[in-house]
């Protein structure tokens, strides 16, 4: 039974791996041929003459498309960051009067700040979209990163509440016995204890914000602040389709994403699951 | 890609609904400048799903107007999603952008967009090909920066090859022709056709029932003319659905859009396509990074019931949004664009540094005579003809307002017959179920 059981994790294990790992290697697969070699039939499931000519293309060309590219991937390095480095400091402070607060409404307003989860972003779309027009945010930096932190900020809250809400609440009451303002019991015992839960919130918040496309695409105008999803969708062109090139585009934009899971998988995992075991 | 393709043109198609709403409880559209506002030192944003024109040739508009170009360039389906966003925010995205005939009636009614009529100099559009598809309520909302029409290709080595002489000019010696290729053993799947549920699939769908003597697939009255089973639209859909099932056409085509069908043509792992892009000889076919068919593939005026019918207008547009900050600087812009001087240049009868690869057939009619003439339009007689003579608006009667819902039935539909999932009788009452507006 036991031997039975193992072997069909192992197998369960294997489908999933290759079903995540086959589109990557595929467009991996792609990005390495010409456009006549990547549409062949049947196709090839090697790259017949393997060829960087679409990265350097891309990474490192004089055109239109390769400062595109390079200005996106600025683009949204920065308009990661400073959206993660934003939620992070907010919902740490919010998840912390959640958890450890009692003011009235308080659960009325965690739950208010929870429902916005379930609310799709397209219906926030053209609200945002007049405003940000309204202030004259439309087409900077800051007011993606805005719109960012705002669609983020209730998860983050969420899963640093629960994070902190795990924390044992003793050492907190002692520094408060000792005279501790509740600034420094929060600076000095909290975020030592739950930066983790911190480190895990700000990867999770960064990866969800390294594939936004919608909201980016509305709010800028030009490759300023174009994100480099937004930078790969226009690489399809009325009449053409340059998948070998954007394929490379894509392994391009995953790079950063896919090294972050990789060396941070275990904060990635424990952000997931805070607070589900008590 | 194609999934997120499809929720993007939901997501437009929802804002639209909304401000239709919105629009026809009273509220007024967006403001217009006066024809002879001053332009110069004005800047203005080109929304355009292509790389701008050659920077010589816009510094050179620069020069002579005083108004500088920032161009954004946007995916096809994403400029839908900003034209959308903005129409229904009421809110500034760029000062020209691409205009899509198909969602034109929907565009002139929510009045996202500015009637050209008065801004743009009279006879600037008298030369440009299909601009009636950008008319509505007798108000011309954009103009052809890109003349496209439905063609058949074919190619020429492979029917040859087939001991075929003469090319078809019926629909039955056309599928005789395929039968032959595919029993010499030429080719596998001689047709190409795009059965993705994309918009590729209702322009193939469209220009083949034309083909089986079809006008169009509505009357003047807007109702559906294809549920009977002895009518145009229903043989054509047969027709599609049969040409899958006996192996005319790939099984994998299921899955293809209209860019991978015109792939397998160019791969020479097809012989045709009954209804390709008009501009795909010069920039597909026989473009050597792309193709292995260079020089093989012709032109074939669309072969009908009877003889040839004429090509569906599928012109690329511009147009002016209705919330533009500079409308008379975007007017000479898009008078600029669609000026046959500059499309000579762009088509690449001038300077190697003047050519402009997002234009791949000049609206301007003499534009395209003239660079047929150098021998810079493939196959370019034939095509001058069906521009010229055998061509008609998609919809003779007027695009219908809810063409995109109508086209999403359309796709979903033939998709879902095309896999198995539907007969071609279901497929055909869906259809002509959301045509019953």
């Amino acid at each position: 039974m036991e031997t039975r059981r193992s072997w069909a994790r192992r197998a369960g294990v294997l489908f999933v791996l290759v079903w995540t790992i086959i589109p990557l290697y595929w467009a991996v697969n792609i990005s390495l041929q010409t456009n006549v070699q990547g549409s062949a039939k049947p196709s090839n499931y090697l790259p017949p003459t393997p060829s960087l000519s679409n990265y350097i293309a891309l990474l490192l060309g004089s055109g239109e498309t390769a400062q595109a590219m390079r200005q996106g991937f600025v683009n949204s390095i920065l308009e990661c960051l400073c959206a993660t480095l934003l939620t992070t400091v907010l919902a740490t402070l919010a998840a912390y009067a959640f958890a450890r607060m009692r003011f009235r409404g308080r659960t009325v307003l965690f739950y208010a700040v929870l429902a916005t989860l379930a609310l799709p972003a397209y219906t926030t779309l053209i609200p945002v979209y007049q405003l940000m027009s309204a202030v004259g945010l439309v087409n900077t930096y800051v007011g993606i990163i805005l719109v960012y932190c705002s669609g983020f900020l209730p998860l983050a809250t969420w899963i640093l509440h629960n994070y902190m809400t795990a924390l044992p609440i003793s050492i907190e009451e002692a520094c408060e016995a000792d005279g501790a303002t509740r600034m420094q019991v929060l600076w000095f015992v909290v975020l030592p204890l739950a930066r983790p839960g911190i480190a895990s919130t700000a990867l999770i918040t960064f990866l969800f914000g390294w594939g936004q496309f919608l909201f980016p695409l509305i709010l800028s105008t030009d490759a300023s602040t174009a994100p480099l999803t937004v930078v790969i969708a226009a690489l399809q062109g009325r009449h053409s389709f340059p998948f070998t090139m954007m394929s490379a585009a894509g392994v391009v934009a995953v790079l950063l994403p896919a090294l972050i899971a990789l060396v941070a998988n275990k904060y990635i995992v424990n952000g997931m699951l805070a607070g589900s075991v008590k | 890609m194609r999934a997120s393709s499809r929720l993007f043109r939901s997501i437009a198609l929802v804002l639209g609904a909304a401000a239709v709403t919105t629009e026809l409880s009273g509220c007024s559209g967006g403001s217009q400048s006066p024809a002879h506002e001053k332009i110069r030192g004005e800047t203005i944003t080109v929304v355009m799903p292509a790389p701008p024109p050659p920077k010589k040739l816009l510094d050179r508009f620069t020069a002579q107007t005083g108004v500088t170009v920032k161009w954004n360039n946007v995916d096809f389906d994403s400029i839908t999603t900003k034209v959308a966003a903005g129409g229904a925010a009421r809110t500034y995205f760029g000062d020209v952008t691409y205009f899509n005939f198909l969602n034109g009636p929907q565009y002139a009614k929510l009045k996202w967009f500015l009637p050209l009529d008065t801004l743009l100099d009279p006879g600037v559009t008298k030369d440009t090909l299909g601009k009636s598809a950008f008319t509505y309520d007798k108000k011309l909302y954009g103009v052809p920066w890109d003349a496209s029409v439905g063609v058949t290709t074919l190619n020429k080595s492979m029917f040859a090859k087939a001991g075929i002489t003469s090319l078809p000019t019926t629909m039955d010696d056309y599928t005789a022709d395929l039968v032959k290729i595919k029993r010499a053993g030429i080719v596998k799947y001689p047709l190409s056709m795009p059965f993705s549920a994309a918009e590729g699939l209702t322009v193939y769908w469209i220009q083949t029932t034309v083909a089986f003597g079809g006008a169009s697939i509505f009357d003047k009255h807007g109702k559906e003319q294809f549920s009977s089973p002895s009518s145009p639209g229903y043989k054509a859909a047969q027709w599609m659905i049969s040409a899958l099932k006996t192996g005319l056409v790939s099984p994998g085509a299921v899955n293809d859009g209209d860019s991978q069908a015109q792939g397998l043509q160019a791969q020479g792992l097809s012989a045709s396509s009954l209804v390709d892009y008009a501009g795909n000889v010069s920039s597909l076919y026989d473009d050597p990074k792309q193709s292995k068919v260079v020089g093989q593939v012709v032109y074939l005026p669309v072969p009908g019931a009877h003889g040839p019918v004429r090509s569906i207008n599928l012109s690329d547009g511009i147009g002016v949004p209705a919330f533009a900050k500079h409308p008379a600087a975007a007017a000479k812009f898009v008078s600029w664009l669609i000026d046959g001087k500059n499309q000579i240049k762009f088509g690449g009868a001038g300077a190697s540094d003047e050519v402009w690869s997002a234009q791949y057939l000049p609206s301007n009619y003499p534009a395209l005579t003239t660079l047929n003439a150098k021998g810079k339009v493939g196959d370019g007689a034939v095509l001058l003809n069906i521009l010229k003579n055998h061509s008609q608006p998609y919809f003779p009667y007027g695009t219908p307002e809810w063409y995109p819902a109508f086209s999403h039935a359309v796709q979903t539909s033939l998709h879902a017959a095309a896999t198995g999932t539907m007969t071609v009788p279901d497929a055909i009452k869906a259809m002509a179920a959301a045509a019953t507006h």
